[in-house]
């Protein structure tokens, strides 16, 4: 109490020179106030991800202790285990599919909900509760029901006269039904674009409309380049999340990343080295790597972003 | 402005305190309150077998009043992680239920009491050569609490209207196959295809195996048999798949461990391979028909079909309490009256006096499994020691491989070369 009672003097313009004492102390309380975040992340964050680089160079079956075997984890990943190669084609093909479709999605139901005038709680919630729902497990049987042989999809589509026969027992088309599932889930970028679609100034529009535009010269021109850090935004979001994807697969594949390893995800694949195998010396090489990678294709993600991404204010603080 | 930093420092001791006794919490153990020993005793399984199992530990507290009994319970996969990371972090249950897959493991591992040398526990009434099934390195590490058998169950209604004679005994792979051709060519059997494609299948190919005088491990934990035999095996399914008389790759792969999903479950077969205990599930759905019938034997009559102990009980090697924990193990596996609560929630019990006792009180399809078993008394073969450490992962490996055989990305040969390796590479060979 005392401590926001000082608060006014205290934070009154930053210490100068020879004012250090008053500095520190500051500091002091805000360390004690940071302490249950500092204690759970060190505990629950630092530590494990120490002790899974630690692993990640060794032999580890959980039962007896961890062996030194250094890059060999790495070396076996890269050069011997022709699964491993088979899991990142995989999640590259999903993230390839899913990303931009569940990004598309959620632009057009957020331009489409933007003009709603009637009941706009309802459509916004309407099309945010997949995403809450989405991630859970129940849903994904669900799925895994539908998309079955005799499932309703397979029932509509061989009614029309296409019958594939269940898709997720046919590889190629169970990766489908796994990204299907994500796309259905756009309610949350959906909701970011359109905070963003309603930052845009009308008089934009207006002033294009007097102009003659078209709707899609106002799309192209007006709303994607306004748009433009909102979509950076979520496509770094939905990318980082699409390579961890792994209930779908879990669930529509009962596990097994079936039929034939075609819906053999990295993350169920690590999955499968670390709690079935009892291999979490290599399933931690795997982390490491996937968290490597991930950092990676962020990074591109972020040089590209200064070709495309523009800013509101990028006049007044030159290209930030 | 000292007040200040008093206070703070104060504030951060308090929290740093907090957590020490928070983290002290966990460590708690055995000790137990009053006096009384405490017990921890995990288990997988089902509602059912919880009630069962909470009745008979109630009866062993009554009748030791200084042993408390704590249980907790999980379906399999969720249990298997469950108790491998409460016994990497030095803190398995006092007494587990194991699978065989897990005895060799653990066993090795350290993480098992020696039972044999406690006397409390009785093994007298247990068949040898099932109790030879929990030893490893001439210790008994654990004790089987059940058994079971594989079977073919199938829809014997179907099977008679198609005018295919009905499985005997002594039938072999070839009559089987024969069987199969010809309930799939029936038009009885409406477009439904024999069995499931046992090539998914290491239950049904160590069967196999056994009645060709192999076996799934060699006696020093090696594999029992070459690429050889694998890719003769699964050419003969890949031959059977391709003329349709058991299922195709899209009905195989949807199988997920419950009987619903199996092809004989969906009504898309007429019989399938399953272990003996879980068959039950067949009768809700194929109804009055169903039979049990014993997997094929080898071509000179070899039976390649064992006895399994379904599950054990074993001790950690760290518990506070040995003797208790040995002595509750007696009462669940030898006691009379525990074998009554329990009765077959377990299997049919592995105990010779308790089996007797709980045969004629079983009920609906628990009297048809026994019924089964008993025509293979004294027939069979001494079942495999517990499969080497290692070799978890290899039964789920073994049906990722034959799926890219059933999906044809992969000859019969190459799969099997890919499991080779894989298996050797696993066993550390």
């Amino acid at each position: 109490m005392t401590a926001t009672a000082t608060r006014p003097q205290d934070a009154a313009p930053p210490a100068t020179g020879g004012k250090r004492a008053p500095k520190r102390e500051r500091q002091g309380a805000a360390w004690v106030f940071l302490s249950p975040w500092v204690l759970g992340a060190a505990v629950l964050t630092l530590l494990p991800m120490a002790v899974s680089l630690y692993l990640s160079f060794t032999d580890y079956d959980m039962f007896d202790a961890p062996q030194w075997i250094g890059f060999r984890n790495y070396t076996q990943m890269f050069t011997e285990d022709p699964r491993y190669w088979r899991s990142v084609i995989t999640t590259l093909t999903y993230v390839v599919i899913a990303v931009p479709l569940q990004l598309a999605m959620a632009l057009a139901v957020a331009i489409a909900l933007k003009s709603v005038k009637r009941g706009k709680g309802f459509y916004r919630s309407a099309f945010y509760a997949p995403s809450l729902l989405g991630a859970s497990m129940s849903i994904a049987l669900v799925w895994r029901a539908i998309f079955n042989d005799g499932g309703s999809v397979d029932n509509l589509l061989s009614g029309m006269g296409i019958d594939i026969g269940g898709w997720i027992n046919r590889p190629g088309w169970a990766i489908l039904s796994v990204a299907l599932l994500t796309i259905w889930q756009f309610g949350a970028p959906m909701v970011i674009f359109l905070a963003g679609l309603q930052q845009i100034p009308v008089e934009l529009y207006e002033a294009a409309a007097v102009d003659g535009a078209s709707w899609w010269r106002q799309f192209r021109s007006i709303t994607i380049p306004m748009l433009s850090p909102v979509l950076f935004f979520n496509l770094v979001l939905q990318m980082i999340q699409a390579f961890q994807v792994f209930t779908p697969a879990f669930a529509v594949s009962a596990g097994k990343g079936g039929p034939a390893d075609s819906t053999l995800v990295y993350t169920l694949y690590l999955y499968d080295r670390g709690f079935t195998a009892s291999h979490m010396g290599y399933a931690s090489a795997m982390a490491w790597a996937l968290l490597l990678a991930i950092g990676a294709v962020t990074a591109v993600l972020f040089r590209t972003s200064r070709a495309w991404v523009f800013y509101a204010n990028d006049n007044n603080e030159g290209g930030r | 402005m000292r007040r200040n930093r008093t206070k703070a420092s104060c504030a951060l001791a308090l929290v740093l305190t907090l957590g020490g006794t928070l983290t002290g919490c966990g460590g708690d153990g055995g000790g137990g309150s009053g006096g009384k020993v405490s017990l921890r005793f995990t288990w997988w399984g089902n509602p059912d077998r919880a009630a069962r199992t909470d009745e008979a530990v109630k009866l062993f507290e009554k009748r030791h009043p200084d042993i408390d009994i704590s249980t907790s319970f999980a379906g399999f996969d969720t249990y298997k992680a469950k108790l491998a990371t409460q016994a990497a972090g030095g803190d398995a249950p006092d007494v587990m239920q194991l699978d065989y897959r897990q005895i060799n493991q653990y066993a090795t591992s350290g993480i098992l009491l020696d039972l044999g040398k406690h006397p409390e526990l009785r093994t007298s009434e247990i068949d040898k050569g099932l109790l030879a099934t929990g030893v490893v390195d001439g210790e008994q590490y654990a004790l089987p609490v059940a058994r079971g058998t594989e079977t073919v169950a199938y829809d014997a209604a179907l099977w008679r209207k198609a005018g295919v004679p009905e499985p005997t005994l002594t039938w072999t792979w070839d009559d089987w196959a024969d069987a199969m051709r010809k309930l799939s060519a029936s038009k009885a059997t409406q477009g439904r295809v024999g069995s499931t494609d046992p090539g998914q299948s290491e239950d049904v190919f160590e069967i196999w195996l056994r009645g060709r005088g192999k076996a799934l491990y060699a006696k020093d934990e090696k594999l029992g048999f070459t690429a050889d035999d694998l890719t003769r095996y699964w050419e003969w399914c890949t031959k059977l798949r391709k003329e349709g008389a058991v299922s195709s790759a899209e009905q195989t792969t949807q199988m997920d461990g419950t009987v619903e999903n199996t092809p004989l479950g969906r009504l898309k077969s007429v019989s399938d391979f399953n272990w003996d205990a879980p068959t039950s599930g067949y009768a809700a759905i194929v109804g009055e028909g169903l039979k049990l019938a014993p997997l094929p034997v080898g071509e000179d009559g070899t039976p390649g079909q064992y006895f399994k102990p379904s599950m054990f009980f074993g001790a950690s090697a760290k518990t506070a309490h040995p003797k208790q924990a040995a002595q509750f193990i007696d009462f669940l596996l030898n006691d009379k009256k525990a074998g009554a609560i329990l009765g077959a929630t377990r299997g049919i019990p592995a105990n010779d006096a308790i089996r007797q006792g709980v045969l004629p009180k079983l009920e609906g399809f628990d009297q048809v499994i026994s019924t089964y078993q008993k025509q293979f008394e004294g027939k069979l073969k001494d079942p495999p020691p517990a499969p080497p450490k290692g070799d978890t992962s290899l039964q789920s490996t073994f049906s990722r491989d034959y799926d890219q055989v059933s999906y044809e990305r992969l000859s019969p040969r190459e799969a099997a070369e890919n499991y080779i390796t894989e298996a050797k590479a696993e066993l550390r060979q």
